[in-house]
């Protein structure tokens, strides 16, 4: 099997914090990269905050808690060992941006040095484009689910240059891990944000209007008889209308306007009225 | 449970069973072409009906046939039995056979072509069959993804195992009724 031990991931907001976390639990040293110090600062207190507390709640014990602290650290991307197996950028959603950040990322590490993205959003193969010609192999997708610590799923996405060698041995080790890998092609959504696209689309469908009793009736027959853990439009209020609608109009351009991905109506309209869910208290529902 | 009743879950329960009560009530449960139920209804104009409609536009049901008192989606339940009901009379007679066959329905009030889960649960299923048609990812992948990444009691294919007649029907039946593009099912959902 491949070893994986030692790991670095850049960006330290909530997702990348999570995966930093997440490689930790599983006793590999992690680095963790950030531009802010004040964000890196923030995120390695709520890691050990969050370890603490499993500890007390005895799900950790304190020697691994004491050694998992051991293991993650913070660092400036200079400072960073040039020999990680596994690097991850979880940065902004910013092709341009990530772009700039792997070719850095490819001429500090290693050659044999794995470089992946967390991005939800774009091709692996346009990302591939920054780097040089002999790394393109060793480049490809890891997308985490948040929260990343809790969440088993990890998308491991074949760009059109990785090694399937190293995509499987990916594969294998995540399994072993715990995680619950699913391989997945190149294309937009990879899988989860294409297939559930319908839990929202097709709800949105069958109320049509702006009508919350029709949707608490929704809500609640999608829990009760379909057995998912909250309904779509209580869901979406919670990841917020405007993120949502961001994520359907992306995977609706993607795959050149086809119908089954085309959002609601109701949906832009929300984002125009800035009803953007629990966070700014009235979404498809109302909060106090 | 009555097993004399022969009313089961899963894949045996797709073909036309009826459950006749107090010589004046009718359940049909399973799958039938449009002709079929509506046949059936005509034969039994006599009786009270409450039928599995999972594919069909249950308004146009109600408006051809006044004695169809309440129509239901079973052809997706599974060890739970929990199925979409929607009545319009007859609710106690109804409610209380259901439970007698060791069914939990759930009423609604909203009457929608395709139910609330299987019209929902139709279109998860027809893009993944989409995917996996256009080689993003395997089956087992696929349902892994949906159980693991977004919490989904069941990936995919597990719902659609069995029941692809049944999701195309229901499908080319939304695309008819809508002319929504949205609804032409995958080729693989044969």
């Amino acid at each position: 099997m491949i070893e994986l031990n030692k790991i670095v991931v850049i960006g330290a907001g909530t997702m990348g914090s999570g995966i930093a976390q997440w490689f930790a639990q599983n006793f590999c040293s992690v680095e963790l990269i950030d531009n802010s110090s004040e964000q890196l600062q923030k995120a390695k207190s709520s890691i050990e905050a969050s370890w603490d507390k499993l500890e007390k709640k005895g799900k950790l014990t304190a020697s691994d808690v004491a050694r998992m602290k051991e293991l993650l650290s913070t660092k400036s991307l200079e400072e960073t060992s040039k020999d990680a197996d596994l690097v991850i950028e979880a940065i902004i959603e910013d092709l341009e941006i990530k772009k700039t950040l792997l070719k850095k990322l490819d001429s500090h590490f290693e050659e044999k040095t794995i470089l992946s993205s967390n991005t939800s959003s774009f091709p692996i193969h346009l990302m591939a484009e920054a780097l040089s010609d002999k790394r393109k192999g060793k480049f490809l997708g890891l997308h985490f689910f948040n929260p990343a610590t809790i969440m088993k799923l990890v998308e491991i996405i074949r760009g059109k240059d990785s090694s399937d060698e190293l995509c499987q041995d990916l594969y294998t080790w995540f399994n072993e891990k715990g995680k619950k890998p699913a391989l997945s092609a190149d294309s937009p959504g990879f899988i989860v944000n294409r297939v559930a696209r319908n839990f929202y689309g097709e709800p949105l469908r069958i109320v049509e209007k702006d009508e919350p009793e029709m949707m608490r009736e929704v809500d609640r027959i999608l829990r009760e008889v379909g057995g998912f853990k909250m309904g779509p439009f209580e869901l979406m209020d919670l990841i917020g209308i405007d993120i949502n609608y961001s994520v359907t109009c992306s995977v609706w351009e993607a795959y050149d306007k086809e119908p089954r991905f085309a959002p609601h109506k109701l949906q832009k309209q929300m984002v125009d009225e800035k009803r953007f869910g629990r966070k700014s208290g009235r979404g498809f529902y109302k909060y106090d | 449970m009555r097993r004399d009743l022969d009313v089961r879950v899963g894949e045996d329960f797709i073909s036309m069973t009826n459950v006749e009560f107090d010589g004046k009530y009718i359940l049909n449960f399973g799958f039938g072409t449009k002709t079929e139920k509506k046949v059936f209804l005509n034969t039994h104009s006599d009786k009270k009906v409450v039928m599995d409609l999972t594919c069909y536009d249950p308004k146009e049901f109600y408006a051809e046939f006044p004695q169809l008192a309440g129509v239901f989606s079973a052809l997706f339940c599974d060890e739970e039995k929990k199925i979409e009901v929607h009545l319009r009379s007859d609710k106690e007679e109804f409610l209380q056979k259901f439970k007698e066959l060791e069914f939990n329905p759930v009423e609604t009030r909203i009457l929608s072509h395709g139910f609330i889960f299987p019209r929902t649960i139709a279109q998860i299923i027809n893009e993944a069959h989409f995917a996996l048609s256009e080689n993003v990812a395997s089956r087992e992948d696929i349902d892994r993804a949906m159980k693991f990444g977004v919490n989904y009691p069941k990936g995919p294919f597990e719902w659609s195992k069995g029941k692809e007649t049944i999701i195309r029907t229901l499908l080319e039946e939304l695309h008819t009724s809508t002319h929504d593009p949205r609804y032409i099912p995958s080729p693989l959902l044969k």
